[in-house]
């Protein structure tokens, strides 16, 4: 008899089970739907063309752009935040965490009171008190200060020295991307050079003296592709150099601290994670100290920290919507901000959902990736 | 093991079914009124924020002119001024706590707008206060008009009409907009003068400027510029689809306007004893009636006989309303302005109570 066969039933059990989840997605979404259409509230996405009606701070943004390019916007300005805040906190966590075993009584106690007081305050409370506490404070922008006469310091843009390219800076560029190439096969040509005859191979030495070397001489060849430009005060702008919004200094340092303090934790861990007897054998062959880190300990400890070191990338990602509370505007605050001036809170939400599960979906395959081609071999 | 999952099979079958049957459509609803009747508290929806219209007090009390509306729903409805909840919102979350049922009625200096009423699911009722959008500055600074505000950082509210209408009138002005979902954010910046200027509804920066502590300067060091830029009829809002809820929280707020046009105080209206019909028909007392006899009038709105009785005993007239929280003798000092009575040529203006 089929019926009274296991291996049919559970086929069965499966497709009636995903039936059943799907029935029910369908029963939220009919009711969801329903609901709206019953209060008058639209429930498709033609307002995304419509105009955003407002202006955003630090951009160029017009009213009469439509919602979706003031969700990009935001989009934007949450990467701006994801892309220098995940190297900055991975330095600083990994700096910090490995000073938490230092030797050194100092280093090693400031370590941990770094870490602790960090690690056990809710992310808002530290924005909360970087924005309010330590950028307001500081002086309004026509009393800007220029400590060393390069940088702007004022509560609403911050400025600092940036590089404008000027004509032949692409090809500058160019030719920069090719030495990076050929500056590989070279560390490539002293490895094997150095396996094959076991004469030193000074590959760091070698490599980055022909980058550097083919750097400034392209720089004087093509003539200056690239010049400093000072930030300066001008009618209450800061313009030239780079200037970044007190709100996103704001948002940047006290999440990429407080994040920072979690990767400290997974390092130490990380480092005491790998066993005793490595760390003696480094020794029983004479190691020297920076030989055994760099050598036994840190690629193993590293192995160890990348799992939970993704999850503290993915908190970063989605602690940056706390901007809001500062009035950075990246992705949630536009997204509510839309919903308060009379876009459909479900869509808008949905959309929301949408970006941050884009953001730590590819954030988690990108370290995925890395997590596997480190991982050890087996066979 | 085949037992479990013939189980199995037969619960999620039926979970399915049960789900496929289950008709979500609209069926004819019992009023909101009649809940908040049978619950005996009113949820209403407030500003925290703005001295003079919604603010908790040094006690953790909430005043205001907004929440005096409150206070006249709840006594109209239930006969008892305190059987309200205040839910403090910010102006994003306000419409779906709104829709989502988290409120009754939102009494938070909302202003009526055809899209808000199209496609918000709301309805706005009449208006309990006109007000006009305008521009806050330091008194030490050099801004006379609006145009004087170029390249200027502006502090806004994020998701009101004030932050569109800003970017309207701000149109061919080059200026930065600083957004924050709370007020007192927003507050802190302008104290830091992270931002020149401070846009709002009029009323709420005279509430601001009143409140401003001596610390920074006082009242004084704060200025409005005159031009008033946008229209902001102020007034509650209930969901969509509820007539019946819509018409009792209209006819309350109409009630202490009516009120007021009477001369009905919170001091008299308890023991009028005048023989004019027309107010007695309004605070439900008994009128003669066509047959010789008397009969109590009864609009058919769904509220006690007396409601206009205990809306004006609890909280007063529009005008007592109006002076207690915003007029002239308070901090605020506003002038009735477009907000008197029409026979004092402002905009208030009661339909006939018959």
């Amino acid at each position: 008899m089929w019926w009274r066969d296991v291996g049919t039933l559970r086929i069965v059990a499966q497709v009636v089970a995903v039936a059943a989840a799907f029935a029910f997605l369908g029963y939220l979404y009919r009711n969801l739907v329903t609901n709206l259409r019953a209060q008058g509230i639209g429930t498709g996405f033609e307002f995304l063309a419509r105009p955003a009606g407002v202006n955003v701070a630090g951009s160029g943004f017009e009213a009469s752009q439509p919602v979706r390019s003031v969700i990009l916007l935001g989009v934007k300005n949450t990467l701006a935040l994801v892309i220098v805040g995940v190297p900055v906190l991975t330095v600083v966590g990994v700096v910090v965490g490995i000073a938490r075993l230092s030797s050194n009584w100092l280093v090693r106690k400031a370590a941990s009171v770094y870490v602790e007081t960090l690690r056990n305050i809710p992310p808002l409370l530290v924005i909360l008190i970087a924005f309010n506490a330590v950028l307001l404070p500081l002086p309004t922008i026509d009393n800007a200060l220029h400590p060393l006469g390069v940088l702007v310091v004022s509560n609403r843009e911050l400025g600092v020295p940036w590089l404008v390219p000027r004509e032949g800076s692409g090809l500058y560029l160019l030719v920069l991307t090719v030495a990076l190439v050929l500056a590989a096969g070279i560390w490539v040509w002293r490895t094997r050079r150095f396996d094959s005859t076991g004469a030193p191979h000074h590959r760091v030495l070698w490599s980055s003296a022909f980058l550097v070397g083919v750097g400034i001489g392209a720089y004087f060849l093509i003539g200056t592709p690239f010049q400093v430009s000072l930030p300066e005060v001008r009618d209450r702008i800061v313009v030239g150099g780079m200037a970044a919004r007190a709100s996103y200094v704001a948002v940047l340092v006290a999440l990429a601290m407080y994040t920072a303090s979690h990767v400290a934790e997974i390092t130490r861990g990380s480092i005491l994670a790998v066993p005793k007897g490595q760390t003696e054998a480094a020794n029983a062959l004479a190691l020297t100290r920076f030989q055994r880190l760099r050598f036994v300990v840190l690629p193993q400890a590293f192995r160890i920290a990348i799992p939970p070191m993704i999850n503290q990338f993915l908190n970063f990602t989605k602690n940056t919507s706390l901007g809001i509370a500062v009035g950075y505007a990246e992705v949630t605050l536009v997204t509510f901000q839309a919903i308060g001036n009379g876009y459909p809170a479900p869509q808008m939400i949905l959309i929301l959902m949408g970006v941050y599960l884009v953001f730590s979906l590819t954030i988690s395959a990108l370290v995925n990736i890395l997590n596997r081609r480190l991982q050890f071999v087996t066979r | 093991m085949a037992k479990k999952i013939i189980l199995l099979v037969v619960v999620l079958a039926m979970v399915a079914a049960a789900c496929s049957s289950t008709d979500s459509g609209a069926t004819a609803q019992k009023s909101l009124l009649d809940d908040i009747v049978a619950r005996g508290k009113l949820l209403c929806g407030v500003n925290n924020a703005v001295p003079g219209f919604g603010f908790v007090d040094s006690a953790g009390e909430f005043s205001g002119f907004d929440i005096d509306f409150c206070r006249a729903v709840a006594a109209g409805v239930l006969g008892d001024p305190n059987a309200v909840e205040f839910k403090p919102l910010t102006a994003q979350q306000r419409f779906t706590a709104l829709q989502s049922g988290e409120i009754d009625v939102l009494i938070r200096n909302t202003t009526w707008t055809a899209s808000r009423d199209g496609s918000e699911g709301a309805t706005f009722l009449t208006t309990t206060f006109y007000d006009g959008q305008g521009m806050m500055v330091r008194d030490d600074s050099s801004y006379q008009t609006l145009e004087d505000m170029a390249n200027t950082s502006i502090c806004v509210l994020s998701g009101t009409t004030t932050e569109l209408n800003l970017a309207a009138r701000f149109n061919s002005i080059p200026y930065t907009p600083l957004t924050f979902d709370d007020n007192d954010q927003l507050r802190n910046a302008f104290v830091a003068g992270q931002c020149d200027g401070w846009t709002s509804d009029k009323s709420q920066l005279a509430g601001v400027r009143s409140n401003w502590p001596d610390g920074e300067g006082g009242p004084a060091a704060l200025r409005i510029l005159d031009e008033t830029f946008s229209k902001e009829p102020l007034g509650p809002v209930v969901r969509d689809g509820d007539s019946k809820w819509a018409d009792a929280v209209n006819w309350i707020v109409i009630a202490t306007i009516q009120g007021e046009e009477f001369g009905l105080t919170q001091g008299n209206v308890a023991s009028y004893s005048g023989d004019n019909v027309e107010i007695k028909r309004f605070l439900g007392q008994p009128t003669p009636s066509s047959d010789g006899g008397t009969t109590v009038f009864d609009p058919g709105l769904g509220l006690p006989a007396d409601y206009a009785v205990k809306v004006i005993g609890a909280v007063g007239n529009y005008g007592e309303i109006f002076d207690r929280n915003v007029g002239p003798d308070t901090a605020l000092g506003i002038s009735r302005g477009l907000n008197d009575l029409w026979t004092h040529g402002g905009l208030m203006y009661p339909p006939p109570y018959r």
